[in-house]
């Protein structure tokens, strides 16, 4: 066994993180922010870096995640990447820009007409929906769901209040939308479950770059503030939680590294990620703001947009409810 | 990132899970057996007949010259086992290391090999009553003499003392050097005229610990391991061994525990509840974050030669959450745990590991301590009193 990221890895989590150092700093993270923006002007030099290259593996996106949600990475790469690439991929499809996925299997229909697809149905916050330039659908067929690639602007979007703004999500109403086949009965439904594990397991790194984020400003913080001619950092009741901070930290980010590097994805590797990095985001998160103390809640000092981010995250990866799974995988029989 | 073992290292996991299952009798789910000094003495020389002592010593030195990796087995496989530790696991672990690295060619020859077969049983005296965390203000004071030291003082928590051949001792011998200067370690032989040993009870009743009472005792000049005065460097040689694999035992022993608590909940009627469920799995998530980031800090002792900075939060996580087992396990029982011995839920086996577990968070290192190092050394904060 050797359970450690590879030189290659290494290499590439590094690039990534000097790349989103140099482009987005505090202010700049807070004016996207503020304006509810992506940076999709940055998304032809993210292609060109290779976050999307067909021979990343699970465990080289989740280092680009990881860092992503330490930079706070404005772009709709969770929804290319984490949501919508495993169905190009499927399909021998490249993916024609920023995507993302309406996970419509219950609420959407698609029929036959013609030579082609028509879709109808709804699918409550679709994440990035308003900045894709294609909506991945999962439908309903006759033979079973499916996947269809449908163009935005044959959809009705409505954008919804989140508590991220840097995570926008809209409604998508589609009345008789014409959608172009990617993957048809019976394997987009084990694609989706195995999409879900993987966007899963995307997330908890997202969620340990930010816990890890939120954690360094605070540490800096500790460093640089003096009360009682002290930097603050020096009293035990500041060092002592910071510490626990990084104790949450790394275990979490054992356990999503652990999920990403499995050959066999096993849902009990990818709920224990799950809920160890959501709640490392969030106790990390309300760690830094309790150091930073009258700054860290203002809305000036950045923490805020982590603590936000964080929020999003444990709501997010809450769906799968984590624990239930794994009561399951210990105790068997009951559910 | 590779989870699984390489060939020849499953293939030693194997030979191990075979050779233990032969060894042991069948594991129990409730209490595990008690053993007696005999049969530890005798455990050690089955693990050394089979080759199973000394795995990472270097194989002129009669270990194995084997990686850290397949202590780690050792440790996981052993623990799962229930297996006892090696009678001489200090000399093995942490004494016989030091001595490889700061021992003369005399010493090697007189302690290694005995050591490694477990003839020589040590123990550690470095805890003093009033130098706990503070190991460095040691006041046991070794004084200069004709052909020697003449020891006197207190040592404290030393595990293995009642059992034990020799002691790696840490005494002051220059009192007026700085507090880590005037420090200098010895190869004490525990029969000595003027060593006496007195086991201390804890709360839980158990006696794992020692007493070691020092008075007059003679030390030939001879027994001095290192310079004299560098006993803090070999100390901290010492100590960073223990730490090596000890993660990994500490994580197996906890999914042992785990395992009983989910019996527990079964016999209990708690594993429907769902507070107790999603307890459960919490503690669950723990103990896998716990062994994957021991394995974390084993890749990087395999690359660097020393463990990575996430190895210093493993004995601090795992001490709240062994603790957190025992406590869910005694409301698991209710009214119940009250009762204690005979006449409680596998002859009082919560019961004791409820109060055995309340000394976690401060033997080896306390949580304080941890989280200090943590802070200082690994995000760098500014030293704190």
């Amino acid at each position: 066994m050797d359970f450690a990221l590879t030189e290659d890895q290494t290499g590439l989590k590094a690039a990534a993180r000097t790349y989103l150092e140099d482009t987005y700093g505090l202010d700049r993270i807070a004016a996207l922010a503020d304006d509810g923006e992506q940076d999709l002007a940055a998304w032809p030099e993210l292609v060109r870096q290779g976050w999307l290259d067909t021979d990343l593996g699970l465990a080289e996106f989740v280092l680009l995640a990881e860092e992503g949600g330490r930079a706070l990475h404005p772009v709709p790469w969770f929804a290319t990447a984490g949501l919508a690439l495993p169905v190009y991929r499927a399909a021998g499809v490249v993916p024609p820009g920023p995507a993302t996925l309406a996970d419509g299997g219950d609420t959407c229909r698609a029929v036959r007409r013609d030579d082609g697809w028509r879709l109808d149905g709804a699918v409550q916050t679709v994440l990035h929906a308003d900045v894709a330039t294609e909506l991945l659908v999962a439908a309903r067929t006759p033979a079973g769901v499916a996947l269809f690639g449908v163009d935005p602007a044959a959809a009705s979007l409505s954008a919804r209040d989140g508590v991220d703004p840097l995570r926008a999500t809209s409604d998508v109403a589609l009345a008789g939308a014409e959608g172009r086949l990617l993957i048809g009965p019976p394997g987009a439904a084990s694609l989706l479950s195995a999409l879900r594990d993987r966007a899963t397991t995307l997330l908890a790194g997202e969620a340990i770059g930010v816990a890890d984020r939120a954690l360094a400003i605070a540490v800096e913080h500790a460093k640089a503030r003096t009360q009682f001619d002290r930097p603050i950092g020096s009293f035990q009741a500041v060092s002592q939680q910071l510490a626990d901070g990084y104790a949450e930290v790394e275990l979490a980010r054992s356990l999503a590294y652990r999920a990403a590097a499995g050959e066999a994805r096993s849902a009990e590797a990818v709920a224990c990620a799950a809920h160890a990095a959501s709640r490392a985001a969030i106790t990390v998160c309300e760690t830094a703001i309790q150091v930073c103390g009258g700054m860290g809640v203002t809305w000036e000092f950045p923490l805020h947009r982590w603590f936000r981010r964080a929020l999003w995250l444990e709501a997010e990866l809450a769906s799968s409810r984590p624990l239930a799974a794994i009561a399951h995988s210990l105790f068997g029989e009951h559910s | 990132m590779r989870l699984d073992d390489s060939e020849e290292q499953a293939a030693f996991r194997a030979g191990l899970e075979t050779w233990l299952a032969e060894q042991l009798p069948d594991a129990t789910p409730s209490a595990p057996r008690a053993w007696s000094a005999d049969e530890l003495r005798a455990w050690s020389k089955a693990l050394h007949a089979a080759g199973y002592a000394g795995l990472t010593w270097p194989a002129e030195h009669g270990g194995r010259g084997l990686s850290p990796a397949y202590q780690a087995i050792y440790a996981e496989e052993s623990a799962l086992a229930e297996a006892p530790d090696h009678a001489g696991v200090i000399g093995l672990g942490m004494v016989g290391p030091a001595i490889v690295h700061y021992g003369t060619d005399a010493q090697k020859a007189t302690h290694l090999p005995r050591i490694l077969s477990g003839e020589t049983i040590f123990c550690q005296g470095f805890s003093e009553p009033d130098a706990g965390s503070d190991l460095a203000s040691a006041r046991t004071r070794a004084r200069r003499v004709d052909g020697g030291y003449v020891v006197d003082g207190e040592k404290v928590w030393s595990s293995y003392a009642h059992l034990a051949d020799h002691c790696l001792l840490l005494a002051r011998t220059d009192p007026d050097a700085a507090k880590h200067r005037g420090l200098t370690c010895f190869l004490l032989d525990m029969r000595a005229p003027g060593v006496e040993v007195r086991p201390l009870r804890q709360l839980s009743g158990d006696t794992d610990f020692n007493q070691i009472l020092l008075s007059g005792v003679e030390i030939p000049e001879d027994r001095v391991l290192g310079e004299p005065g560098q006993g803090w460097r070999v100390a901290l040689t010492t100590l960073a061994h223990e730490r090596g694999t000890f993660g990994i035992t500490l994580t197996a022993r906890l999914a042992v525990q785990l395992d009983r608590l989910v019996k527990t909940a079964k016999v209990c009627g708690g594993d429907t509840d769902p507070r107790v469920r999603a307890e459960i799995a919490e503690l669950h998530v723990e103990l896998q974050g716990l062994r994957f980031t021991g394995y974390r800090a084993l890749a990087a002792m395999e690359r660097t030669g020393e463990p990575g900075p996430e190895s210093s939060i493993l004995k601090l996580r795992w001490s709240r959450a062994n603790q957190r087992v025992s406590a869910l396990a005694l409301r698991l029982l209710g009214a119940g745990a009250a009762a204690d011995g005979t006449d409680a839920f596998w002859g009082g086996y919560w019961q004791h590991q409820r109060l055995r577990s309340r000394a976690n968070s401060i033997e080896g290192g306390t949580s304080e301590i941890l989280r200090g190092i943590v802070a200082e050394r690994v995000l760098g904060l500014p030293k704190s009193r």
